[in-house]
């Protein structure tokens, strides 16, 4: 395999923006209720190409949350991987969006790196693709440098831990030191870098000896030097051959969950998972899917689902093997995959087969969470991944409407107009005066009907000490005359009708 | 919201009702709504309809996830998860297919093999065939499928017939409870309808009972809204009613946390 031996690894990333912001945006209207937007301050890295800065910080579960994103994605993307493939066989997909080669071979064959990134990105750009390229020592900083400019940045070898020690410690993407860092005067990588490794680790715990690693532009984890004696890999044969990909992406599960025993028979875990399909033709498809999270069986079923959705394949599975590549030690870092609430393996068996047909993030399980609008007061987790809400629910959050709850709560408030007996659009002065009582409501585009009764306005202010996320808002409640009761709010000069209650 | 939980099982008389637990032929529901359903709780592998997507969709499971059954939720991607805690559905046993896609029932009849209720706003109007498919699916296994919007083969029907909010006014107050007639028809040509008083939902969002409305209801709009005395004193000893629900003009909209 690629490079394991030497950590100065050259690796060439590359991201193509049109994806990441298309993904992002359908994911963030799947699953706007997922209430992440406005917290933290990493938000800036959340479309992952730091994406292995949070190996160690204990959030499989959340990884899976931030960047599973459409299956639609990542068939499209696949005709960029087959370009990028023409220049390196062993293609990595992290996501759809972002992938990475090793430079070494190919940066010789077609005389250096440089001319490497150009013919890359100029080939992917023939295909239609807009893309950045960036070459560095090793994954985590080459993904920086895909995004450090238009086109990308190459980092000559050696000069990595110049080029991370600029960079804010928010680029690592994890949440809980990114805020704790810079309260220490930890700002920049650099800074971090400084930092006696043994000091990292035993101050701030794994999180601390993973993010001093990325900052000095090493492997987020030491890889195991050579490949184990024994034969790690998983296969399952099809016959007659599997003409869907359903009972392949199915399989794919039992065999994800067989790999991770043998791996964890041996004390081991892995970052990147070689998934290799046969049909009955004889054709052959190999794809290395990574995620530093590591890969649970539920997320490597998904990524099965990804390779052959993307592939035209005219024949019939015949065989799925999954090799495990890049093996790490295991940390011990096993979460319990469930709360209080254990389901049966019946109920499993039917989620599970449910994310077979659907996919795997559009299966889920709500996590209670604090926030004072109503969409910000449930997290949506995968089935099977861990997710814990960064605002817990059982904390005084001021502004929170009290009981009862709606029962309709829209992820993305509905659109609406609010009108006083004259038809004019009612307003809020800053000092909570209306212009005058609303008489009409008009809810996503709909009739318009009489208010019956209304209450209001509260003035609520949300994060006033970050000129970013800050919100202000004028609250309400509706009745109107067929019954309904709404609550609608006055943001910036919009009527948004936030939850029914009914 | 686990205090509410706790409540709801609490209260519960069921459990010890051996009609009801050895029967097993029936999930138990809220004590609310007992009396609107035959035999006093959900059939299994019965189809049940709840008119439009609301609250009462939500209180029909939660009796039923209290006592451990798991449920999912399909087609409604604006749940009210809160409100469905307060009405003691317990999200930990929920599971929530947002957007089932053009396959829904293949979904629905995949999520019925393996939770015991299914709540289902299907995105189009299902043809006879599929819904017989479905209804043989919950009979197949003894799941209960329950449907916000119309279904022609449903053993019973339950629709919210008049309801009313209290607390508001114009311009001051703000939204308490709902008082709400709901009325259950079952599929036999003989059998009587049923009907029940409820908070739908109550001030702490709990799904209580509520005393029939006496007189002319609709003069104030706190009228029909009943002091202490409305309400059970089982219900009142673990309930937020009391004072905050009687004091209630020109408070602001804010809890203290």
């Amino acid at each position: 395999m690629t490079g394991q031996a030497t950590a100065a690894r050259r690796v060439l990333v590359l991201r193509c923006p049109a994806w990441l912001d298309s993904a992002r945006a359908d994911s963030a209207r799947a699953h706007s209720a997922r209430a992440d937007s406005d917290s933290a301050g990493c938000d800036a890295v959340s479309d992952g190409s730091a994406g292995s800065g949070s190996a160690g910080s204990g959030s499989a579960g959340s990884d899976a949350v931030s960047d599973d994103s459409d299956s639609a994605a990542a068939r499209a993307f696949e005709s960029v991987v087959a370009v990028v493939e023409n220049f390196c066989p062993q293609v990595e997909v992290l996501r759809p969006g972002v992938c990475a080669i090793a430079t070494r071979g190919p940066a010789r064959y077609f005389g250096g790196e440089a001319e490497l990134a150009r013919k890359l990105t100029e080939a992917v750009g023939r295909a239609g693709v807009g893309c950045q390229a960036g070459i560095a020592d090793g994954l985590f900083a080459a993904g920086l440098a895909a995004r450090a400019g238009p086109t990308g940045l190459l980092v000559p070898p050696g000069e990595t831990p110049e080029f991370l020690a600029g960079l804010p410690v928010g680029v690592l993407g994890m949440p809980e030191l990114c805020e704790l860092l810079p309260r220490l005067g930890i700002e920049t990588l650099g800074q971090l870098a400084a930092l006696p490794p043994t000091e990292a680790a035993s101050r701030f715990g794994p999180p601390g000896k993973l993010a001093s690693r990325l900052a000095r532009g090493l492997d987020p984890r030491p890889l195991i030097p050579r490949p184990p004696a024994a034969d790690l890999s998983v296969q399952l044969e099809f016959d007659p051959p599997a003409e869907q990909s359903e009972p392949a992406i199915f399989a794919a599960k039992a065999l994800a969950d067989q790999m991770h025993d043998r791996l964890a028979a041996a004390g081991l875990a892995c970052v990147r998972v070689q998934v290799q399909v046969r049909c009955a033709d004889g054709q052959e498809l190999s794809r290395l899917w990574r995620h530093d999270g590591l890969l649970s069986a539920l997320a490597v079923a998904e990524r099965v689902r990804w390779q052959l959705d993307g592939w035209h394949g005219a024949a019939g599975i015949t065989l799925l093997r999954l090799v495990p590549d890049q093996l790490v030690r295991a940390t011990g870092r096993q979460l319990a995959l469930w709360g209080d609430s254990v389901p049966s393996d019946r109920v499993a068996r039917a989620a599970i087969r449910v994310q077979a047909m659907l996919g795997h993030d559009r299966v889920t399980r709500p996590v209670l969470a604090g926030g004072r609008r109503p969409a910000d007061q449930a997290l949506l987790v995968p089935f099977g991944d861990n997710g814990v809400p960064r605002r817990p629910a059982d904390r005084p959050w001021p502004d929170q409407i009290p009981a009862p709850a709606p029962a309709t709560v829209f992820g993305v408030p509905l659109t609406a107009s609010v009108t006083d007996d004259a038809g004019r659009e009612v307003t809020v002065s800053g000092r909570a005066q209306l212009s005058a009582p609303p008489a009409r409501l008009s809810a996503d585009g709909g009739p318009a009907r009489a208010i019956t009764a209304w209450a209001g306005p509260w003035p609520v202010t949300e994060r006033w000490w970050d000129p970013r996320h800050a919100r202000r808002q004028a609250r309400f409640q509706l009745i109107t005359d067929d019954g309904n009761a709404w609550l609608a709010a006055l943001q910036d000069g919009r009527w948004l009708i936030e939850a029914s209650y009914d | 919201m686990e205090a509410g939980i706790a409540q709801v099982i609490s209260l519960s008389p069921m459990r010890h009702r051996d009609d009801v637990l050895t029967g097993a032929g029936l999930l138990p529901v809220l004590p609310a709504l007992r009396e609107l359903l035959p035999g006093g709780g959900l059939q299994r592998g019965s189809v049940v309809t709840t008119g439009d997507w609301g609250l009462l969709s939500l209180a029909l499971a939660a009796g039923a996830v209290a006592d451990g059954a798991w449920c999912s939720i399909v087609g409604v991607p604006a749940v009210g998860l809160r409100a469905a805690a307060q009405a003691g559905l317990d999200p930990e046993r929920v599971l929530l297919v947002a957007e089932p896609g053009p396959g829904w029932m293949q979904v629905v009849a995949s999520l019925l093999d393996g939770f015991d209720i299914v709540l289902l706003r299907p995105p189009e109007q299902p043809s006879a065939q599929l819904r017989r498919k479905l209804e043989a699916a919950a009979r197949r296994y003894s799941s209960v499928l329950v449907i916000a919007g119309d279904w022609p083969g449903a053993q019973s029907r339950l629709l919210v017939a008049d309801a009313e909010w209290t607390g508001i006014g114009t311009g001051h107050g703000r939204l308490r409870a709902r008082k709400a007639q709901v009325i259950a028809t079952g599929r036999g040509a003989g059998e009587r309808a049923r009907s029940a008083w409820l908070w739908l939902p109550g001030p702490d969002g709990a799904v209580m009972a509520a005393a029939e409305p006496t007189g002319v209801a609709g003069a104030s709009p706190h009228s029909g809204f009943p002091g202490r005395g409305g309400f059970s004193g089982a219900v009142l000893a673990g309930a937020v009613l009391a004072d905050t629900v009687l004091a209630n003009s020109g408070e602001p909209l804010v809890s203290n946390g």
